[in-house]
């Protein structure tokens, strides 16, 4: 890298990125404080559980049967998913069984864009994007691993500014 | 856990207090104000805190909290659609002083252009160039957050820095008429 870049690098360096925001910061604090609550107490339930295999077993039975019906849900349509959201008290739970392994999104262009003019001369150019979105998700209980590929179309309306 | 809920608690805020302007000027690089930002970051102290579950709680390695940034951004964009997305980004950056760099302390003029032009470099560049400078990271970090190789994150931070350098020699040769 020659001196230029070297000094232009020590520029950026110099401009120090703003921190967060005086409401942002108490919202972190609270929620860090919540987070740390809810694990103290997920720690006792669990001390307080200790021996009785029957009802842990038990819990786990029912995870687990949650889990994979979940898991099944999430597979079967994109209507499944929605209807899925609107079930709040079971969200929650279906969402903490599961842990993301991977997360990819990719563009796939669909043939080159048309240009047209506005009524008020703007020349601007229109096409279409596809874009295909793969999750991979596992449920922690059973290990079940599911794959949840999403695909949506996007219009792309944008003022031309290559002649 | 080993460490006591007090304990946790001050050592997450601690790493906060460290990580915050780093994390933030990522969530900034992607995000349309410092609003949404702020909420990308929240939203990311949640996961983090449900991944390192399995490590005792503690606070987490820069890259994976870059890792998990850059996934909820992904997510949100998805959501919301990118293309809307960037378009109120462009009107966002040129339209009013709604910027994430701090240049109170440098020469104003060099200093607001390098600001202006970091914020519409192109996405991709402008990530490396952001998780370099001020995420602190190496290229094999930033390869990793990415998804690409380190020498594609070493080649989209050189081609930052030399748009930059385009930059700020134009405004040189300007100023020297």
């Amino acid at each position: 890298m020659d001196n230029a870049l070297k000094d232009l690098e020590s520029k950026l360096e110099t401009m120090t990125p703003f921190g967060l925001s005086d409401l942002g910061r108490a919202n972190c604090h609270q929620m860090i404080d919540q987070l740390v609550g809810e694990c103290e107490f997920s720690t006792k339930s669990v001390n307080r559980e200790k021996g009785n295999w029957k009802g842990t077993a038990a819990a786990a039975a029912v995870a687990l049967g949650v889990g994979v019906s979940s898991g099944w849900f999430l597979g079967v349509d994109r209507t499944s998913a929605v209807i899925r959201e609107d079930n709040k008290s079971a969200e929650a739970h279906d969402i903490l069984a599961f842990e993301d392994l991977n997360y990819e999104t990719w563009i796939l262009a669909t043939g080159s864009p048309n240009v047209y003019v506005t009524k008020s001369g703007e020349i601007r150019e229109i096409s279409r994007e596809v874009e295909v979105t793969e999750e991979v998700v596992q449920h922690r209980e059973s290990g079940l691993v599911v794959t949840i590929e999403t695909t949506d179309y996007h219009v792309v309306d944008t003022p031309k500014s290559d002649f | 856990m080993s460490v006591s809920g007090i304990n946790l608690g001050e050592a997450w805020r601690e790493w906060l207090g460290e990580s915050a302007p780093r994390l933030l000027s990522y969530a900034r690089a992607r995000c349309n104000d410092v609003q949404e930002a702020e909420d990308l970051l929240q939203d990311a102290l949640i996961k983090l805190w449900g991944y390192q579950k399995e490590r005792e709680c503690r606070p987490p390695d820069l890259p994976l909290a870059f890792s998990v940034m850059r996934y909820l951004a992904l997510d949100s964009g998805r959501r919301k659609g990118r293309r809307e997305k960037r378009d109120r980004k462009i009107i966002q950056f040129q339209g009013d002083d709604d910027h994430w760099l701090d240049t109170t302390l440098e020469d104003t003029e060099e200093a607001d252009l390098l600001r202006n032009e970091v914020e519409e470099l192109p996405e991709k560049l402008r990530e490396a160039l952001t998780l370099k400078i001020w995420g602190g990271l190496t290229f094999a970090e930033i390869g990793g957050v990415l998804k690409i190789s380190h020498n594609t994150a070493a080649s989209r931070y050189r081609y930052a820095l030399e748009q930059l350098q385009k930059k700020l020699n134009h405004l040189q040769t300007f100023k020297n008429g």
